[in-house]
């Protein structure tokens, strides 16, 4: 490809796509605000960690319950 | 750039993000566009580009680029766009208020460049679409890309031999 016949592809690119206005129009950050409050909140892992533990432990010891409903 | 500002952004703060967003939304948006060169999907994307900024806040150090960061994530959604699109989707895509044909280049001969050219791979059109239609820095496109000058000169000349063969096929000889 000579220099040439590289700036006659980039001249008929650039007459085939016109300039394009690259100007936002609006604000954006209402609807990230949006999304970000929507988002559901989730539980971290090692919360559901502990929930695995206690199960596990109340399904070995089950008098663990009334303990612990003796102290709640 | 606020160093302050990027730590609080780091570590979660809304008010740090917001005041990024507003920094940098047009900047995303006008870099985006230029690659999809559609309005509307350029704003679809500018918001995922964002979001997509705040899920990854801990992986960004704040005393790193935050414009460069924010330009590749970009440009990968934007990469992403093109592969999703069709080449016919890109005919409608005609901005307003664009000026009348040009006389050498007739509507039917424009019509079929850009087809070709929307239907190049993402890669090699992204990188020809940034480099001759947009004239943007060799260095600025390869940052955004994550790969070096010489790889994205080598994908403006793989995008122009692919087109200069497909329009020659057509029987079309850029004039």
């Amino acid at each position: 490809m000579t220099e040439d016949d590289g700036r006659k592809m980039r001249d008929a690119l650039k007459k085939s796509f016109p300039p394009f206005n690259t100007e936002l129009r609006r604000d954006l950050w209402p609807q990230i605000l949006r999304r970000l409050q929507d988002r559901p909140a989730r539980m971290p892992w090692y919360d559901w960690a502990l929930v695995g533990l206690s199960a596990v432990m109340f399904l070995a010891f089950p008098r663990l319950i009334l303990v612990l409903a003796y102290h709640l | 750039m606020d160093l302050d500002l990027l730590q609080r952004f780091a570590i979660g703060e809304i008010d740090a993000f917001e005041a990024l967003t507003r920094q940098f939304q047009g900047e995303i948006y006008a870099w985006i566009v230029r690659i999809v060169r559609d309005s509307g999907a350029a704003e679809d994307l500018t918001l995922e580009t964002l979001w997509r900024i705040y899920r990854a806040r801990h992986q960004f150090r704040p005393d790193g680029n935050f414009g460069a960061w924010a330009r590749r994530i970009a440009t990968n959604l934007a990469i992403d766009h093109l592969r999703r699109k069709r080449p016919e989707e890109g005919l409608m895509t005609e901005p307003a208020g664009a000026p009348p044909p040009d006389p050498l280049v007739q509507q039917e001969t424009r019509t079929k460049i850009q087809m070709e050219f929307r239907g190049l791979p993402a890669k090699l059109q992204m990188a020809a679409t940034l480099a001759l239609i947009e004239e943007q820095p060799y260095e600025e496109i390869a940052d955004a890309l994550g790969t070096s000058v010489g790889a994205v000169k080598l994908r403006v000349f793989r995008a122009v031999r692919i087109l200069r063969k497909r329009l020659n096929r057509l029987g079309i000889k850029p004039a």
